[in-house]
């Protein structure tokens, strides 16, 4: 739609980013060339620290073993952590300051026909409460203001950061990644609803509308402040998504009302137990032939136990108790435990669809390094 | 104005033996970022001026730079932290160093018969 003029090294202006002054755009800056620098030339730096140890061998927990208390490990682990940090005070500080002229902003957005559905008697699930994930304060639910969208704001700034601008200007890259693998694998899926599990502030959501059209796209999350800000930054866009505030565990839809359910880096938020009542929930949702497909990093097995390792750093530094153990799923295996035909499982490995992002990949998976390795891991099933 | 929660819910690792140290790094990192916010703003009056344009503050809060701008400011932030980062670099070629003696003495092995 913009794709003539549209600048692809810039995160696209939807109408809802907090208008920036020059520092806070070079406080932000900053971290994203920090990032990177920690990725491209500080990072490597571990693999040699653990060959000095003379190790070559063994799993990851035998590297995290050799690693753990070895001192360019932990100085590299904290410069990363403080890049974290400072990323989410670059975001807060404008959002802090926007946040009422943000807030306005919902009540002059035209209609793309999309709608928001909010529940304040929804349960914020354990795994959301106990911390804060990947160390935003106040994760994706806390309310700081009536109507409050501010932790959506932040959000939304904080991924084109992370990813160091590498999932494009609409921070889609996953959304659209996965579309890819269905559209080469699923050729023929005609979906006429559409949902978007964990969908926080719609940025791999809205894909599915140009995707698919016709298709009516749902998207449901368990935060209220990133949900209003999906609503008007969707409807900013002129896509139609009906956003509602729903825990993916057990949601208000009727048996068999989608073809198609979808979750980009929402699996790694959850638990042993939620992914599993997720995924008994997709399959009463989904219709006979209906596909789910999840989207994230790789499994551990797929890689180098020094890559894996690297990959795990979120677990113990980045507030994802959950990272580890959803890097062991075997899609066949919880198919079996939650009603799916194993033999109807499915995963595999697609390129990220922003190639405008190729030089600035590092072409590694390891922590803080989000995007860096060019390709996304999805699994599913088809019921 | 709305006031966000400061610190993330969730048990902060150490990665020091002394809490101060981990304080005192977090803070010069944050000051190294500031030393380059503000080589950012200047970068901004410099061309503004060069132009012959106000370079008031709410010029240079306007003043949105171009790809190429960008990416010389991205380039400058690279070297900047080369500097700031000077002695973990060192640490790095270090390591790299012993990993390459460690191949030579495999070397020699090698030839040892």
């Amino acid at each position: 739609m913009f794709m003539d003029t549209l600048d692809v090294k810039t995160q696209f202006d939807h109408g809802l980013l907090p208008r920036l002054e020059a520092d806070d755009r070079a406080r932000q800056e900053y971290v994203k060339s920090f990032k990177l620098h920690l990725a491209s030339k500080v990072a490597p730096g571990n693999r040699m620290a653990w060959q000095a140890h003379g190790e070559t061998g063994g799993d990851r927990k035998d590297v995290r073993r050799t690693l753990s208390h070895d001192p360019f490990f932990r100085f590299w682990s904290s410069l990363q952590r403080n890049s974290q940090e400072m990323m989410w005070k670059s975001t807060q500080i404008p959002v802090e300051r926007e946040h009422a002229t943000l807030m306005g902003r919902g009540k002059a957005v035209k209609s793309a026909g999309g709608s928001l559905r909010l529940n304040p008697d929804l349960e914020i699930p354990r795994y959301h409460r106990h911390v804060d994930i990947h160390c935003m304060p106040g994760g994706y639910h806390t309310e700081f203001a009536p109507d409050d969208l501010a932790n959506g704001a932040v959000y939304d700034r904080a991924v084109y950061i992370y990813a160091m601008g590498r999932m494009g200007p609409f921070n889609s890259d996953i959304g659209d990644t996965a579309i890819a693998y269905l559209k080469a694998h699923f050729p023929d899926l005609a979906p006429r609803r559409i949902l978007d599990m964990g969908c926080t502030v719609g940025h791999s959501t809205v894909p599915y509308v140009d995707a698919y059209p016709g298709a009516e796209v749902h998207a449901i999350d368990v935060g209220a402040p990133v949900l209003r800000y999906a609503h008007v930054r969707a409807e900013s866009l002129g896509k139609a998504v009906h956003f509602s505030q729903q825990n993916a565990e057990h949601t208000d839809f009727e048996d068999g009302s989608f073809d198609l359910i979808v979750s980009h880096i929402l699996v790694h938020e959850t638990s042993h137990d939620a992914i599993r009542a997720i995924m008994r929930e997709c399959r009463r949702l989904l219709r006979p032939g209906g596909v789910v497909i999840h989207a994230e990093t790789p499994p551990y097995r797929d890689l180098e136990p020094f890559d894996a390792f690297m990959l795990d750093w979120d677990t113990r530094n980045n507030n994802e108790p959950f990272w580890e153990a959803s890097h062991e799923i075997d899609p066949r295996a919880i198919g079996a435990e939650t009603g799916f035909d194993p033999d109807a499982m499915f995963e595999g490995v697609q390129p990220s669809a922003f190639d405008a992002a190729e030089a600035e990949r590092t072409r590694v998976f390891q922590g803080g390094d989000f995007g860096g390795g060019g390709m996304w891991y999805v699994w599913g099933g088809v019921k | 104005m709305t006031t966000l929660q400061k610190k993330a819910k969730g048990q902060r690792p150490r990665y020091f033996e002394d809490p101060a140290v981990e304080k005192a790094l977090s803070i010069t990192l944050a000051l190294a970022g500031e030393v380059s916010v503000l080589r950012d703003r200047l970068d901004s009056i410099e061309r503004l001026a060069e132009r012959g344009q106000p370079f008031g503050p709410a010029a240079v809060d306007a003043y949105v730079p171009d790809a190429a701008v960008r990416a010389e400011r991205d380039r400058r932030r690279d070297l900047f932290l080369d500097v700031v980062l000077r002695c973990v670099h060192q640490e790095v070629e270090g390591l790299s160093a012993q990993a390459e003696n460690a191949d030579y003495d495999a070397a020699i092995a090698a030839v040892a018969g």
